[in-house]
Parts: structure tokens; sequence; C-alpha cells
């Protein structure tokens, strides 16, 4: 599936192909009312990576409800929404007001943007803070409910457990990590938040270590996410446990990215003459 | 999100070539291209993963067959991604989303227009020279640089093909007008009758402070212009929301994308 903030409402994609094909398309993190996000510059590119701070621009839950989630399900997607709030109360209006599509197939609950100063981060960096909100929205919704957490935290299998007791159905992981890029001439930040959240290959190392905490530390699903470019990347998240994973920034590098991780998946199964995922999937082999 | 006739294809390069400091580069795809003057590919074929992500380059050119399709981009190397493309050779694959974004609007009837190219902003403007000239429309281009040395060459500028007049500009006067394309503008603008000015349009490409400099000229005796931005890009397509511009919404400033609400703005729009 694709990761929430790099697919825009998905029907961006539907040029390049049909994205009925994805296991999900995870929209655009979404807000009760619209917001203007972060003043440029909001991107900058790193070595094998690019930090972000675009601040959660987008169209708020009601337009989102009117416009694009009726596009979506005509196009025959399986869609998530991400959400956001600046307050408990906000997170929960948002998660009421999806609620009422049929359509939509479940909401992820975004406790880790490291680029805005309310919510967000706020929520997902204690304990009593994500579990109060994921309490708190588990009781606003029926849907199935995901937690997106961050990795800008001590013990991210605590965290995960922490989603788990408070009523989540699966945790997705990872957000991206905080970073800074400096200009090393103008003495100045480059992005106008001062920090951004860091993705892209660069960040694989430390997501598929902490997908592989979050598994051991949970029974609901895990979902993977952090540098994922290709079908060896996606598998390697499966083998530490991920019960599915999305792909995030390879998405504006190669806007086919997710139909060919599903394909060298497919491939790479039939080749190996692996039956089913749950055969191959948490196989890792440790020395010991 | 980008129109139906956006794509990705992987293509190879028939020619790379550097020219002073501009690089034209000519690549084969599958199909062949239909663009709107303004609008953009975004460029990748270097291998590994840094840098990580691919180039926005203004489409110069497109054409060929059905079969044999090509287009072509002219860049300046400005940093590791354009200095990696500048490396590449005859034959080596390039991956390659196109068309992007929107274009100029030609569609004013009985203008006068004057394309504005500042630096390497004269691959971006010289397909509207193009497509001008096949309507038979009016034009006059304006092509800047610092020294003689950086100006785009001879045989590229419109004037040598092209029926429109041309008026280089450099800042040290080694060539045509001594003073930046700005100065130019200003001082023909100020130089025409009130029913002149009222025939021109303005379209332009290059350096923040020269498309900000003509947007307050034109501003100041109503001449309507349309500037292409440049800014730091992921995707291409709309959906990282990185490059956007602040713009005017009432009275308040909203961010539209380069990429997709743009890289062509109304000049009056934009915040300065």
């Amino acid at each position: 599936m694709s990761a929430s903030g790099t697919f825009g409402y998905g029907l961006e994609f539907s040029p390049f192909y049909d994205i009925s094909r994805l296991g999900a398309v995870v929209v655009k993190g979404l807000s009760l009312l619209p917001t203007a996000g972060n003043a440029p510059q909001r991107i900058v590119e790193t070595p094998a990576g690019m930090l972000n701070a675009i601040g959660l621009q987008n169209i708020g839950v009601e337009r989102f409800v009117a416009d694009v989630a009726p596009r979506l399900a005509d196009a025959g997607a399986v869609f998530v929404a991400n959400i956001y709030g600046r307050t408990i109360e906000e997170y929960e209006g948002v998660a009421r007001r999806l609620s009422e599509l049929p359509a939509l197939a479940a909401i992820e609950l975004n406790a880790s943007c490291p680029n805005v100063k309310e919510g967000g981060i706020a929520f997902g960096s204690t304990s009593e803070g994500l579990s109060g909100l994921t309490r708190r929205v588990r009781s606003a919704t029926k849907k199935p409910l995901w937690v997106k957490l961050s990795p800008n935290v001590t013990d991210v299998g605590k965290m995960a457990r922490v989603a788990e007791e408070s009523g989540a159905d699966a945790v997705t992981l990872i957000n991206t990590l905080v970073g800074l890029a400096v200009d090393h001439r103008t003495r100045r930040p480059k992005l106008s938040n001062v920090t951004g959240g860091l993705s892209g290959p660069a960040i694989k190392p430390v997501a598929l270590r902490m997908v592989w905490e979050a598994c051991k530390a949970v029974r609901i699903p895990v979902v993977g996410i952090g540098g994922i470019q290709s079908a060896e990347d996606a598998l390697e998240f499966l083998l530490v446990g991920a019960a599915a994973v999305q792909v995030g920034t390879a998405n504006f590098r190669n806007p086919n990215a997710c139909v060919e991780i599903i394909e060298g998946i497919r491939e790479f199964f039939a080749r190996e003459k692996i039956a089913r995922l749950d055969d191959y999937r948490g196989g890792i082999l440790l020395r010991g | 999100m980008p129109s139906k006739a956006t794509r990705f294809v992987h293509g190879r390069i028939v020619r790379n070539t550097g020219h002073g400091i501009f690089y034209r580069m000519e690549v084969s795809i599958p199909d062949r291209i239909e663009f709107v003057p303004g609008q953009f590919a975004m460029v990748s074929g270097w291998p590994g993963n840094d840098p990580l992500l691919p180039r926005p380059l203004a489409i110069f050119r497109a054409g060929g067959t059905r079969s044999r399709a090509t287009v072509e981009f002219v860049y300046k190397v400005v940093g590791r991604g354009t200095a990696l493309l500048s490396g590449l050779h005859d034959g080596d694959p390039l991956s390659i989303t196109l068309p992007l974004g929107n274009g100029f609007d030609l569609g004013a009837p009985d203008r006068t227009w004057w394309l504005a190219g500042g630096g390497v902003g004269f691959s971006t403007v010289f397909p509207a020279g193009v497509a001008l000239s096949q309507g038979k429309a009016e034009f006059e281009m304006f092509l800047g640089s610092r020294t003689r040395d950086q100006l785009p060459p001879r045989e590229w500028i419109p004037g040598g093909d092209l029926p429109g007049r041309v008026h280089l500009c450099t800042d040290d006067g080694t060539a045509g007008f001594f003073g930046t394309v700005t100065d130019a503008i200003r001082e023909r603008l100020a130089a025409l009758s009130p029913p002149g000015r009222a025939r021109v349009s303005i379209l332009s490409c290059g350096p923040r402070e020269m498309l900000s400099g003509i947007a307050a000229a034109a501003a100041a005796h109503g001449v309507p212009t349309q500037v292409s931005l440049e800014n730091h890009m992921a995707c291409g397509f709309g959906v990282c929301w990185g490059c956007v511009a602040a713009v005017r919404d009432g009275d308040r400033t909203a961010y539209r994308r380069v990429c997709r609400e743009g890289p062509v703005f109304d000049a009056g729009e934009i915040v300065w």
C-alpha cells in the first residue's frame, strides 16, 4: 500500500496505473479544517533520502468526504484515511466524520508527524499521550484503527504495545526521523520549519530494526514503512514480521514503484515456490 | 492530478552535448508526446540512491514519429543531479515522467508577446516562441545572462529559425543591451505609447529577482504577465506538496504547488 503523505489523495496516480491494484491507498493526513501547511522551503534532498516539512497541508475532512472519497470508491480503490488533529477532540471529530463513509477501509491515526507544533508527535512521544489519544479515537469509530508510530522515541516496542493495549487494530511504523539541514554559507537552516522528517532509503535500516522490535512486542499486525524502494526491500520487512508494507518516498522517484514492488514480490514467491505470505513472513533466521 | 497524457517512461539518450554553460540532451522515448510550452519533465538517469530524486527540466522540444519519438532538454549544471546528467552518454538509459504542470497560456489573440528568459530560463520560453511563430503571432524575445559567454548558442536563438525579434541583454554589456532583462523590459515598457503597451503580454522564466522585477514593472503599466517558477521538487506531479509557492488568496496567503498549479502562474498572484 502507499504511505500517507507520499501519495496525495491517490487519484494523482491514475494516469500511471489502476490504483485498485494496490492493497490500499493511504491518503494524505486529514484534519478537521483545511490546513495551509508550512512556508517554503519545505523539502531538502539528503544523501539517499530527503527531509520534508510540509506541515500537513490538506483539504480538510469535509472536502475529502464530498469530493475525493466517492472518486476513490469509483476507481475501485481500497482506501485508508490518515488523520491528524491539534487536539484530541479534533482527532475524534475527523474519525467520526470519516466513519460515515461505508467504503473507508480503516483509519490511520497520525500520532507521529514531526512537522507540526501541536498534535502529531506531541501525542505520540509519550506512553500517556499515545494511550489517551488511541483510547479516545477508538471510542469515536468502529472502523479498524491503525496507529502510526514515531521512530523518535526510546522504545518503539513499548509504544507499539501501548497502542495495542489502547485498542489499536494495527500499528504502522515508522514515520519520519527528525533531521536538520543547514546551509554552511548562509548559516541558515534550509527548511523554513528548521527541522524536518527524514525519509527514503537512508532510513531503511532504522525502520527495519524498529519494525522487528514492534513485531516482537505485539500480537496485532504491524505495517512496515521506511525506505522501501524495491520488492527486495519490502521482502526484508516481511521477513522481520511485518504483515504488510507501505511505500512512501519511492513514489516520488518512480510513480510506478508500488505496482512494481507488488509484481516483484509475486515473482519472488513464484520463483521460490512460496505458496502463502505466512510461509515467509517473520522467517528471519537469527544466529544462536 | 497530472493530465491523462502524463506518463512515466524509460528512454535512451540520443545525444547529450555541452554548448558553453548549457547542455542539450535529446532522448528517444517510446511514444510521441504533445506538450504545452512551459511544461516540464522529471528526469533521472544515474545509478544508485544519491541523489535520490529526479530533476525537473523544461521540455525544450518534442518530435519524431510515432515509432521513433524524441524529447529534448536544455539544462545547466547547478548541482549534483545535473552534473551527473551532464556526464551521461549516448545510449544511456533515463527515467522520465512527462509532460508535467501547466504551461503558458497563449490563448489571447492579437497580442504582442514578449518572451523573457534569464539564464537557463531561456529553455522554458523558447518553446513558446516556436508555438507563437507557428501561429504567426507577433513576438519579441529578451534573453539575459551575466556575460556574452553565458548566452545560449546563436543557432538556438529564435530569429535564426524563427521570425521574432531578439534582444540580448548582458549584465556586463559584452553583448546587446547593457543590463538585465528586467532593465530592458522596464525601459521598453516606459518608452511605449499607452496603446502599444495595451497590446503587450509577457511570458517569463528566470531567477526570482528577475521575475519579481518584471512583475512589478508590468503591473505598473497594467501589462498581463505570466511567470514560470522554479522550486525544489520531489515528485513533480502534485503528491508531495514540497514545491509550493506563496500566492494571494483574497486577503490571505495560500500555498500552491509549483509542479501542479504551476509552474506558470499569473505574476499578480505571487507573493514576491
